[in-house]
């Protein structure tokens, strides 16, 4: 009676901390989605001369070839968050999936499917997303895809984990008993926990994602028509803006967005997670 | 950019002019007129014969080239490793030690922050700051080419270019072991046995080292695994950044040059040494903690 009660009883609010990631992640996400609107230039036209240093004129400076760098990074937002999102979602559907798949039939599929996501955990991502952002080449959705498919196994073994303690709980045996069969029993009893958690999860995903794709972008593997965060430094980098006092304004300002869209969305994740996930909740 | 064919560099500057018929010849030599799947049964089986291929690109032996560029990897990511788990160890057992206070939540803040750093950028900053600006180490490269320096010299050389390169990576890949050390500490601190140190009147600096930190040390080393992943992941794009030529950067440059033989003897030589690694870890799980032997 007591568990019932706390486990139906209010979930614990977002602290400080997740209010905190919040805010950041807020404040990032409207200047991006925003930025057709707020955005002072439009980041492809030549709007000043070039490496200009930040005036009232351009806040943030201007770039090589004379491109307003603020208006740049806004939307450049627009694809570097796309990219973490939709990544997130591939990722977190994988994941919930494998996760669900083994957790529920254990058995070989389990064995089969965590070894999977073992081998997915151990192999260093970058090497192979080059490999493989290589062969497919660059779009927003291929790349996406790509990042997606790598970063599966850590919500598949939260969400497994899950599902085994859920699937031993008292009601669920009661139901299996009086002889439910397994898609109700998955409907009513293991999903609806399952995806509260993913939800966690998927936060969590797409900071990874974002950090990934900066880092692919930066190599100059992105996409060559959207200019993302990570591509912005690519060209800081290529055009020598380090060796210029230049990098004050064009180098410094693109990591620090990424870092607080990634800090953002880890403290976030990391505050649901606490309050998602009932493994943690009952400890 | 992407996506491209290999043709190019194998051609070399005439492919635009190519006939069809010289297209093709060059195609079949490199073996790309043949079906996906016996492209793929033949790489296999070179594989099993340790015959990696030919660099379109540096018209040399895969497994050459690569020899030539693992130890820098090696180097690189060896010295990092031991870095960032010593770093992470020590903060995670101080801060586990001083559960809630403010030198503890704010560790926790700094590893936090740290752990959202994208590695390249930090190591831009890093070079603009310590390179460009103060010039006190090198700005790429792993030594200097035309120094012609000896000995002792030779390696401090070696070592001035590796300090920025192995900072950022210690400084991306730390936040793991220090957040396990930190969680495994808050566990072990509430052992019985850590009461009974303290009850036989103990020194609190002898229970945290000897009692505390010891048993702690476990989980991290299921995390020096997952970190050895991140740490050769995080080396391609910092060895890019700083021109260090280890087998990142060489992968970075067959991607560019579409050099496939080469990005995927870089990938197997990557992978495998991982796997490698794990082996080695699983065999040496049950001398830290003989527990394990009993469950089999």
């Amino acid at each position: 009676m007591a568990e019932a009660v706390a486990g139906r009883g209010r979930r614990p609010a977002l602290g400080a901390v997740g209010w905190l990631g919040f805010a950041m992640l807020g404040t990032i996400v409207l200047a991006s989605v925003f930025a057709p609107i707020v955005a002072p230039y439009d980041p492809t036209v030549t709007t000043g001369r070039p490496f200009e240093s930040p005036s009232t004129t351009h806040l943030l400076g201007t770039n090589d070839i004379g491109q307003d760098i603020l208006s740049e990074l806004m939307w450049g937002g627009r694809v570097s968050l796309a990219i973490g999102a939709l990544a997130a979602i591939v990722g977190t559907a994988i994941g919930t999936l494998v996760g669900v798949l083994a957790g529920y039939f254990s058995g070989w599929s389990d064995a089969v499917l965590m070894r999977l996501a073992d081998v997915v955990l151990v192999v260093p991502f970058l090497p192979l997303m080059i490999l493989l952002a290589a062969y497919v080449g660059p779009s927003i959705a291929s790349l996406a895809i790509v990042i997606g498919f790598l970063v599966w196994a850590r919500p598949a073994r939260v969400v497994r984990s899950l599902v085994l303690s859920q699937r031993s709980r008292d009601f669920v045996v009661a139901a299996r008993s009086l002889g439910a069969q397994h898609t109700r029993i998955l409907r009513l009893c293991i999903l609806p926990s399952v995806f509260s958690l993913s939800l966690a999860e998927f936060v969590q995903l797409a900071s990874r994602a974002i950090l990934l794709e900066a880092a692919l972008a930066f190599l100059g593997l992105g996409d060559p028509v959207q200019k993302s965060w990570g591509s912005v430094l690519f060209y800081a980098q290529a055009r020598g803006a380090l060796l210029s006092p230049a990098w004050t304004w064009w180098v410094l300002p693109p990591g620090l967005l990424i870092t607080g869209a990634v800090l953002g969305l880890a403290l976030l994740g990391y505050e649901l997670e606490r309050i998602l996930n009932p493994r943690l909740r009952l400890r | 950019m992407m996506p491209g064919s290999p043709l190019a560099n194998l051609a070399g500057e005439e492919v635009g002019t190519l006939t069809a018929a010289e297209r093709d010849q060059v195609m079949r030599q490199a073996g790309l007129d043949r079906p996906l799947h016996e492209q793929y049964a033949i790489y296999l089986g070179d594989i099993a014969r340790a015959e990696l291929g030919y660099s379109y690109q540096r018209q040399r032996p895969v497994a050459e080239v690569l020899i030539e560029r693992l130890p820098w990897t090696l180097l690189l990511t060896g010295v990092a490793l031991i870095g960032s788990t010593a770093l992470g160890i020590l903060f995670g057992a101080l801060a586990g030690w001083r559960r809630g206070r403010r030198s503890d939540l704010g560790a926790l803040g700094v590893f936090i922050f740290l752990e959202s750093l994208p590695g390249f950028w930090l190591a831009m900053i890093l070079v603009a700051i310590f390179a460009v600006q103060l010039r006190i180490f090198p700005t790429f490269g792993a030594r200097d080419l035309y120094s012609g320096l000896e000995g002792l010299a030779y390696w401090g050389d070696v070592a001035r270019h590796l300090v920025l390169p192995v900072t950022t990576l210690v400084l991306i890949t730390v936040s793991a072991t220090f957040l396990t050390m930190r969680a495994s500490m808050l566990s072990v601190l509430g052992e019985e046995y850590i009461t009974v140190a303290r009850g036989k009147g103990l020194a609190e600096r002898q229970v945290l080292f000897r009692h505390a930190v010891r048993n702690a040390l476990l989980p991290v080393a299921t995390v020096f695994l997952l970190n050895l992943g991140q740490t050769v992941a995080g080396a391609t794009v910092i060895e890019t950044v700083f021109s260090y030529p280890g087998v990142g950067r060489l992968m970075y440059e067959a991607v560019l040059a579409r050099d496939y033989p080469m990005l995927q003897g870089g990938f197997l030589v990557i992978t495998l040494s991982i796997v490698v690694a794990n082996m080695f870890a699983d065999l040496a799980y049950p001398l830290l903690d003989p527990r394990v032997i009993r469950h089999g």
